[in-house]
């Protein structure tokens, strides 16, 4: 067998098009998960009786399984939980209206949630206490403080994180396959079962992903340079 | 389809799942021993500079880490058989499980690459020019005095790296190896129960997860031992 070059570039093509929808499944859950983190964040820090805990397990549920449980978990789990409550209110729902990519983006924003709040909190304590009493010091309250001067810090520090985290939920997008959403992966897929050509489809794919992945790196990089440049220290 | 939890089913397959457990833990000891000897091969180049062989390195990293685990198991599933063809070898037949490791192993060693090279990068120079100046060689000053502390500084990015190939392990089922997670589809088959299989399933993955890093986490104080106590709990 030799590689059919020419079908690599036409698969190119073909699988770039749903592009869009990938970034769209990684960018949701990314963003909703910063929004969940900063909020577990802030409960575990301040270590509030029965949340914490509560949070503590979710942050470490979701950190020690893998991903494509929780997609599976979420696909087959949440339905039930919509049947049971549409039946309480007596509404006609059924939980099969609710479209596959719903339950993936959901998966994904949970476990994102749970990777963010851990970014977010070690972000937060790398900031020196010190900061926090010099707000107090000048007479700011703790969220002017929080807004002001710790979360701007806390943020830039984690940069590298989060790149690490929009990368890797790119990457766990592939993973909605399992449920035939027609993402980059599912389309690789279909378009190598139509021509059965499987290797070629698959390499598109890598390209594609590796090229996403190097542009993200890439800006990353320089909105760290910008959000650093007046914190490098010394002289 | 029966709307309620059934729980006895989750304690049920649970024993099942349980003895498949053996496969997945030996494709993440296989993956996680080669992924390091490779690693430490391809870190080499890396340090030393050597041109060609440094870019081809850093590409291979670079690709490692901007694909899916999901797609870099098609490719070494579909690929590997290709190029071996090419010398008239066929392992159309291989057990699945040899991609499985071949796969993992390659990712592995690409994080592990960056892991070790970036932990010696950590050893201030002074400490190979003190070793010089007591009179140990460059491999006794490297293996004595250097690669004891870029361990310590490496361990926990090792852990991390371990634990996620624990996770990723769950992908091997899509080119059909029988681990946990193929024996939990063969059971969905069987029993039309996914919910409460994949919490089954979940539920092992965390318990192993949570052993895994408790121990390693062990280790890692270990290592630490000589550290002063500040520095060793930040």
């Amino acid at each position: 067998m030799t590689i059919d070059y020419a079908f690599i570039f036409e698969a190119l093509i073909e699988i770039s098009k749903v592009l869009p929808l990938t970034l769209f499944m990684t960018v949701t859950p990314v963003l909703l998960g910063i929004v969940i983190g900063i909020i577990v964040a802030f409960v575990r820090i301040q270590q509030t009786k029965i949340l914490a805990p509560l949070l503590n397990f979710y942050v470490s549920f979701f950190r020690g399984t893998p991903i494509i449980m929780h997609i599976m978990l979420v696909y087959f789990g949440i339905p039930i939980v919509v049947d049971v409550i549409a039946k309480a209110l007596k509404i006609e729902y059924q939980s099969s209206s609710i479209p596959i990519l719903f339950f993936v983006i959901l998966a994904l924003t949970l476990s994102a949630g749970a990777y963010a709040s851990e970014i977010i909190r070690s972000g937060i304590l790398s900031v020196p206490k010190g900061q926090l009493e010099a707000a107090y010091a000048v007479g700011l309250t703790f969220s002017q403080a929080m807004r002001r001067y710790i979360l701007p810090q806390a943020f830039s520090k984690s940069i590298p994180n989060f790149t690490n985290v929009i990368i890797g939920f790119l990457h766990a997008t592939s993973l909605a396959f399992f449920l035939s959403v027609k993402e980059l992966t599912g389309v690789a897929n279909i378009v190598a079962s139509i021509n059965l050509k499987f290797l070629e489809a698959f390499i598109a794919v890598g390209l594609i992903y590796w090229s996403v992945s190097a542009i993200v790196e890439w800006l990353a990089h320089r909105i760290e340079k910008r959000v650093t440049a007046y914190s490098r220290g010394g002289i | 389809m029966a709307n309620d939890l059934d729980f006895t089913l989750i304690a049920k397959v649970l024993p099942i799942l349980l003895q498949y457990l053996p496969v997945t833990l030996e494709i993440l000891v296989f993956a996680t021993f080669f992924g390091m000897l490779l690693g430490i091969v391809i870190a080499i180049p890396k340090l030393l500079h050597i041109p060609v062989l440094k870019q081809i390195i850093t590409i291979y990293i670079s690709f490692i880490r901007g694909t899916p685990i999901l797609v870099q198991l098609f490719l070494v599933f579909y690929g590997i058989p290709a190029l071996l063809k090419l010398v008239n070898i066929d392992v159309t037949r291989m057990d699945a499980m040899y991609f499985v490791i071949i796969t993992y192993t390659l990712s592995n060693a690409a994080s592990f690459a960056e892991i070790f090279r970036a932990a010696i990068l950590t050893v201030d120079r002074g400490q190979m020019e003190a070793a010089y100046s007591v009179g140990l060689s460059g491999i006794q000053a490297f293996l004595r005095i250097v690669l004891p502390q870029a361990i310590r500084v490496a361990f926990p990015n090792m852990t991390n790296t371990m634990i996620s190939s624990l996770k990723d392990t769950s992908l091997a089922f899509s080119i059909g190896v029988m681990d946990m997670v193929g024996r939990g589809e063969t059971l969905i088959a069987s029993t039309t129960r996914a919910l409460e299989i994949y919490l089954a399933l979940s539920i092992v993955y965390y318990v192993i997860v949570m052993l895994l890093e408790k121990v390693l986490k062990r280790n890692e104080r270990y290592l630490n031992r000589y550290m002063p106590k500040e520095a060793a709990s930040s």
